[in-house]
Formats: C-alpha cells, sequence, structure tokens
C-alpha cells in the first residue's frame, strides 16, 4: 500500500509549493485545494484537512501510528491518547486487599468497544471466559467487528493470540481471567517470557495494538508499557444501597517510551453501565 | 491423452517420471503390463507383458498397480484444464476431453495458438496432453492421436471440409460399428473409412438402415454426435493408493500435503477455495475411516487444510494401518474486500480464513465467534456467530470533542462485569431470613441478606477463583423468574456483594435447590 500512495502521490499532484525538506506543516487554506480539482469529490471533512495526494499518503501513514483511543482518559493519557500500534502494553489488574475488582475487565471491554466502534476488527482472548455480550453492547461495541476466543489454558491463550495477531486484526485484548490462570504452572516451565516477546514482535510486525490484562506482572520485559489499577466500590447510600460504579486509579508502572510519567497517575470513576 | 494410467500415477508421484515403471493391471503374477516409462521402453518393456517377462527385461523396473483414484482425478483435472479455456467441455473418460472450440476464435485467431493453451494448461494440471481440432469429435480425437504434429505443437489441426479425407485411411474399426453393419461392410469389401465414405449415401441408408447411415456420416466428416457437456461437479477430488499403508502419521501427511496442493491448485485455476475438506482413508486389511471439516470461510492455504487434518488425526487415530486416501474439496467463492482510501484498513479476506480455521483447529468451533446477546434475563447467556465483520466505514469516524472520558460510546457508563462459567457454587452465611423491603405480596419469602462467603471443599472448587471473606455491602435481593416452561428454569435471588478484602461479585440463590452461587465478578 505504501508504494501504491507514493506513485499515487507522483502521478496526480503538481509540484508541492513548499520548498524541499521544509517541515509539513497544518494543511493549506481551503482555498488552494481548488486548484487541484479533487476536493469537490472529497467528503467534506476530509477535504477541508487534505489538499494534495501528498498529503493524503502524508495522513494515512499517520493514521497508521494514530493510537487507538480506549475512551478512559485514565488510561489513554499515560499512553499519549490511546493503546498504541504494534506495541504490547500490559494491564495490571489489582484490588485493595484482593485481587479481583481491580477495573482491568471494564477497561479491556472498554478498549474493545471504542475500536469496533471505530469500524476496526478486534479480537478478545478471554482465557476467564468473562465476557457478557449484553455488557459489551451497553458499552457501545460493534459485535460484529469482535472476534471472540475462549480458551481453555493459558498455551491455548497465547497461541490464539499470537494467530489473531497474524490475521491482522487491528486490536487484540488478551484478558486472562481471575487467577489462578489454567496452565501458567506448565508454561512457567518452559520459559513465559520468551512467549509474550513473541507476541510482542507479532503485534509489531503487523502494527497491530496488544492489550493484555492479567492479575499480575506476566510479560516481564516484552511489554512497552505497564500500567496498573486499583478500584474501590462505590455505593450509592439514598436508601437501601445500589453499587454505582468503581473508583479506578491508574498507576504508571513503565511509561510508554516518548510519553513519559509526566502525565501523573490517573483516577477515573467507572459508573455501572445503565440497565436496558 | 496418451498412456493415461501412467500419466495419472505420475501425476501423484513426479519423482517417478525419470525411473523404469511400469503400470500393471490384475494381481500378482498374472499382473500384466498397461503402460511404462520410457526408460522402461527402452529396456525391452511393453503393454501386454506378464510382470515376471518385465521384470526378466528390466531387473530395476519399478511397479505400481493401476489406481482408480487417481486416474479419477487426473481424468477431472484435464477436464477442468480444458474447462479453464472452453465453456462447454465433454468428459469423454480414459484421457480424453472433448472443448466446444466456437467463439473461441477472438480470443485465439490461429487454431494451433488454441492447441497449445489446451496443452499448456493440461501441462499445468500435471498431465502431458496431445490435442487435436476438426469440427468433429471422432476427427479431432483422430488427429490427436496422430501424432502428426508440426512445427513443434503439440496440436493437430484438421483444416475445415477436409475431414473426410483426413479420416479416410482410418481402419473401418475405428468409427466402432455395430456389429451387424461390421459384418456386411466386411462382406463388401468395405475396410476402411475412405472407401466407406465413396458409397452413395442413400445405398447405405437403405441397406444398411439408421446405423449404417450414422457410420457413413461420420467417415465423411459429419459426426452428428453432439458434445454433451460437463456439469461442473459439486466437489473437487484427489487422492491415491499407498505402495505400503501407512502405519505412521508422517508419511501419511507427507504424501496428503502433495494431494492438497494439487487440490487448491484446481480450485485456485477457477477462482475459488475449499469450503468443507471430506477426507476418506481406506484402510488395511479392509474399512473406511471418513471425516469432515466445515472452514469458518473458504480457504486455499494448504497449510491450514493440513494442519486441520493433523490434529483430528491426532485427536482421532484410524484405528488401521491406511492404505489409500481421497480427499474431496466442497468449492465456495473467497470472500472479496474493497481496499478503503480514508476509513480504517481492512481485513485481507483469505488471511482471515486462514486464520479462523487455525483457531478453529487449535480452540474448537464452540470457542470462536462473533458474540451475540440471547433474548431472556439471565446473565452471562451468550450465543455465537460466524466471525464475518462487515467493510469498515469509508471514512474513520471523527471522536466528538469534549467528549467525558467517564462515558461510554453510547454514553451509559464503563463498569462491566466478568462473568463466571459455569457459576461458582459457594457457601453463603446469611442473616435471619425475613421479608426485605420491596418484595412483592405474593412473591414468598425472599432470600435473607449474606453476611459471610466461605470457598466450598478443594475438590469441588478446584481451578476456580477463590471467593471468600465477610460482606461489608450487600444490596438486594433482585428477582429472576424464567423459562418455567422449559427443562430449565432460572428461578433467583441476586444479591450485588463487597467483601472485606476489597471484591465486588454479583451472588444468586437458587431458590428451587437452595444453594448460593457466585456468578459474576465486577471488575
Amino acid at each position: 500500500m505504501a508504494g501504491f500512495e507514493a506513485a499515487a502521490a507522483r502521478a496526480i499532484e503538481p509540484a508541492d509549493p513548499r520548498p524541499a525538506g521544509a517541515a509539513a506543516g497544518p494543511a493549506p487554506a481551503p482555498r488552494e485545494a481548488g486548484r487541484w480539482g479533487a476536493r469537490p469529490a472529497l467528503p467534506r471533512e476530509v477535504a477541508a484537512r487534505l489538499t494534495s495526494a501528498r498529503e493524503l499518503a502524508r495522513t494515512r501513514r499517520d493514521e497508521r501510528r494514530e493510537p487507538l483511543p480506549t475512551g478512559v482518559a485514565a488510561l489513554d493519557r499515560p499512553l499519549g491518547g490511546g493503546l498504541p500500534r504494534g506495541e504490547l502494553v500490559e494491564l495490571v489488574g489489582r484490588c485493595s486487599g484482593g485481587r479481583h475488582s481491580g477495573g482491568r475487565f471494564s477497561a479491556a471491554l472498554a478498549a474493545l468497544a471504542a475500536a469496533t466502534a471505530a469500524g476496526e476488527a478486534a479480537a478478545l482472548v478471554d482465557l476467564g471466559d468473562g465476557l457478557e455480550p449484553a455488557a459489551a453492547v451497553a458499552l457501545g461495541a460493534d459485535l460484529e467487528r469482535l472476534l471472540w476466543l475462549r480458551p481453555r489454558t493459558l498455551r491455548e491463550a497465547l497461541a490464539a493470540a499470537e494467530a489473531a495477531l497474524h490475521g491482522g486484526l487491528h486490536l487484540v485484548v488478551v484478558e486472562l481471567g481471575p487467577p489462578p490462570l489454567p496452565g501458567a504452572r506448565a508454561l512457567r516451565a518452559t520459559g513465559p517470557e520468551a512467549a509474550w516477546t513473541r507476541l510482542a514482535r507479532a503485534a509489531r510486525a503487523h502494527g497491530s495494538a496488544l492489550l493484555v490484562a492479567s492479575p499480575y506482572r506476566l510479560t516481564g520485559s516484552a511489554a512497552a508499557a505497564v500500567l496498573e489499577t486499583a478500584a474501590r466500590p462505590c455505593w450509592s447510600r439514598q436508601g437501601a444501597p445500589l453499587l454505582t460504579g468503581l473508583d479506578a486509579h491508574v498507576h504508571t508502572d513503565r511509561p510508554l517510551r516518548g510519553v513519559g510519567t509526566s502525565t501523573g497517575d490517573g483516577e477515573e470513576t467507572l459508573p455501572l453501565a445503565a440497565a436496558g | 491423452m496418451p498412456l493415461f494410467p501412467l500419466a495419472a500415477r505420475l501425476r501423484s508421484e513426479p519423482e517417478l517420471a525419470a525411473e523404469a515403471l511400469a503400470v500393471v493391471a490384475g494381481d500378482g503374477e498374472r499382473a500384466r503390463v498397461v503402460a511404462a516409462t520410457r526408460r522402461a521402453r527402452r529396456a525391452g518393456v511393453e503393454p501386454g507383458q506378464t510382470l515376471p517377462q518385465a521384470r526378466a527385461l528390466c531387473a530395476e523396473l519399478a511397479v505400481r498397480a493401476r489406481d482408480p483414484e487417481c486416474e479419477r482425478a487426473a481424468q477431472a483435472a484435464l477436464v477442468e484444464a480444458a474447462g479453464g479455456l472452453s465453456p462447454r467441455v465433454e468428459d469423454a473418460g480414459d484421457g480424453v476431453a472433448y472443448a466446444d472450440a466456437e467463439g473461441l476464435e477472438r480470443l485465439f485467431p490461429d487454431e494451433r495458438e488454441l492447441g497449445r493453451e489446451l496443452a499448456a494448461a493440461a501441462e499445468r494440471a500435471g498431465l502431458p496432453a496431445r490435442v487435436g481440432i476438426a469440427a468433429g469429435k471422432l476427427a479431432a480425437r483422430v488427429a490427436a492421436e496422430s501424432g502428426s504434429f508440426q512445427d513443434g505443437s503439440p496440436a493437430v489441426v484438421v483444416p475445415a471440409g477436409g475431414e473426410a479425407e483426413f479420416l479416410a485411411p482410418l481402419p473401418l474399426a475405428r468409427l466402432a460399428p455395430e456389429a451387424a453393419v461390421a459384418e456386411t461392410l466386411a462382406r463388401w469389401g468395405v475396410r476402411s473409412a475412405g472407401a466407406l465414405a465413396r458409397l452413395p449415401a442413400a445405398e447405405v441408408a437403405s441397406r444398411l438402415g439408421p446405423a449404417g447411415e450414422r457410420l457413413h456420416s461420420i467417415a465423411r466428416g459429419r459426426d452428428p454426435r453432439p458434445l454433451v457437456p460437463r456439469r461442473p461437479p459439486p466437489a473437487f477430488r484427489e487422492g491415491m493408493a499407498l505402495e505400503w499403508p501407512a502405519v505412521q502419521l508422517e508419511p501419511l501427511l507427507f504424501v496428503g500435503r502433495a494431494a492438497l496442493e494439487r487440490l487448491t491448485a484446481r480450485l485456485a485455476a477457477l477462482g475459488l477455495g475449499c469450503a468443507r475438506l471430506e477426507c476418506e482413508l481406506r484402510l488395511e486389511p479392509a474399512g473406511w475411516d471418513e471425516r469432515a471439516f466445515d472452514l469458518p470461510a473458504p480457504t486455499r492455504e494448504v497449510k491450514t487444510l493440513l494442519t486441520l487434518l493433523r490434529l483430528d488425526l491426532e485427536a482421532r487415530s484410524p484405528g488401521a494401518p491406511v492404505a489409500g486416501f481421497a480427499f474431496v474439496a466442497h468449492p465456495g467463492a473467497p470472500r472479496a474486500a474493497q481496499l478503503t482510501l480514508f476509513g480504517p484498513r481492512a481485513l485481507s479476506p483469505d488471511r482471515l480464513a486462514t486464520t479462523l480455521a487455525r483457531l478453529f483447529a487449535l480452540l474448537g468451533g464452540d470457542r470462536v465467534g462473533s458474540p451475540r446477546p440471547v433474548d431472556g434475563h439471565r446473565p452471562g447467556a451468550f450465543a455465537l456467530a460466524p466471525f464475518a465483520p462487515p467493510p469498515p466505514p469509508e471514512v474513520r469516524p471523527e471522536r466528538p470533542a469534549g467528549r467525558s472520558s467517564a462515558e461510554g460510546a453510547g454514553g451509559r457508563g464503563l463498569m462491566a462485569v466478568r462473568a463466571l462459567r459455569p457459576p461458582l457454587p459457594v457457601e453463603v452465611v446469611t442473616a435471619a431470613p425475613g421479608r426485605e423491603r420491596g418484595a412483592g405480596a405474593g412473591d414468598g419469602p425472599a432470600s435473607a441478606r449474606p453476611l459471610a462467603v466461605h470457598p466450598l471443599a478443594a475438590e469441588a472448587t478446584a481451578g476456580r477463583p477463590e471467593i471468600a471473606g465477610r460482606v461489608r455491602v450487600a444490596a438486594g435481593p433482585w428477582r429472576l423468574e424464567e423459562g418455567w416452561w422449559t427443562g430449565e428454569p432460572a428461578d433467583r435471588d441476586y444479591w450485588d456483594v463487597e467483601l472485606e478484602g476489597g471484591g465486588l461479585y454479583r451472588l444468586y440463590r437458587d431458590r428451587a435447590a437452595g444453594g448460593w452461587f457466585a456468578d459474576g465478578i465486577y471488575d
């Protein structure tokens, strides 16, 4: 595709008025776009931003490097806007004093919902078999674009994730479920870090975003960024108690290269999805 | 096709082409040579010799029995090769196919060029072929068998109107006359097609009847037999008999891979993929093993088909040595996709089909798919649909500016519950039972408020999450009654509980059985 775009840019557009080597600045004013004659045929929102085939090729290239927003600001901020394409991000979910309700699963589903709603194909490798389709719909997921894989062991989960990455899906979320992880002991004996490194390489090769949601640190050095979530339940105290959501706190354990820790830890309230 | 049984065998085992090979029919000492390679013929091996005679002439002779499965597949491949150039093809069997050349002059103004293309198409299918082009089936067949090629072309063209002259030297027996007609013509001294053609048509018709009249027309080059076009088969078949029964998996897969490659090549020539693969194994000493695989999407990836076969054979061994096999591919049109310029990148249909097939083989068909909610109130209920994502939008949708990060795409919140499948049985200590506020007058006694949760005995919950602790906050109960008319009714009181350890769980009490279960974790 890159070769096609370059050839299209050379064939279609006249000489670029900007001097050679000049940085790509903001798109020229729409008045100039009329010179090329293609603007009336383009969607309005696109024509307002593009002026030439070269700009189009540049925009297309940049879009492929754009992160995938999860819709949860506390996650997107430390990652520079969303899950980076071509990288493995680990999300560790802890619960104060326990291990189960850290907001990890909700964050993973939110990422899937945001990606599929934007038209991207995504896969959920659900080792815990915890997905409720009705909940995914309530979060705004487009179920037709969601591939649900239900492995039985950790080894199957890794193999399924690798296959999904090779299939070219734009986002692969590996949700490992609550501990104990089935088959984790067997994998530990053969060197688990190599498996995660292999997954990270596959994500890089195919330009897919890979999110591993785990109950404890697992991916070692294979992850480009590691975030930890912890959460406290929120109850409504008016009359009988009613569960209204989770107060999730996101801590950056290992920042994404180029983003740093300047964004700080994030606090986010994850309200309960409304019924019906 | 010359030496068709030999050509069919060499198509399956091309490495034997340079060897002294004889294809035989019959068993043991009574086996007779049907065809032999050039190296064997140079040593004196000829069709009709017994196997001991042939071995005596050529000590290094390799022998293969006639394989009906190989010949069936080769014949189908030959017909498909012709079908790639002509829309109407007749399957005449024994390595012969008739293709209608009418209308092809727009593509091939020179008939020799058409003949070269037909021969090349057969060559690509693994079969050496000779081509004859004439106005009738008999003349075309005789032309192909004559071997009088010119300019190195594998085709003999009989000029239009010259069929009678071309067929004139042909012995009468080649026209396959009926016995009575042949006897009469022999008494008359008519021994060649040319001699028959010179007889007056009206006299032949009156003396020999309709059979004689038909034979007379053929001898004059006017073949009245129409081309009977073949309907495309519903499936494509490749297979062979093994020289030695296969006891282990690897040798069988090695030979099977070659057959799958031939099969996918035939599918590719027609732009099709394999939507369902059936495998028939002939067992030694007797019996059959049949199995089938449905592909989630048509594919031509040999690796994927081989992986499916390997996994299935490893899981379910045939239980006996395999003496032969056949693969039947039911075709389907591969998915097409239009790439977008402005929207998200589209998935490659072929790659997706291969990926789905691999995932099916890895996890099983009931664990791969697109989730769907089901009509009902039971939490966690789901259905699986085939994963067939629609094309991406033409333009990537923009995120609305200033949207609250706490809202989902529908603006309705983000916290989700992780289902526990199957529901985890737990022991719950409850307060004294009583009527909860909000319960209806006719609802019956409601579940008592849970005070503490304990896991059951280890063997009952091995490998499951451990849920234990005193209850800090409990909200509920919410009654769920569903499916009382089915075999699996649900009559439950649900509670949301927070344990002092911090976990948030969805519990329910089965009102019919009285037990407590955890079927969700708020995470």
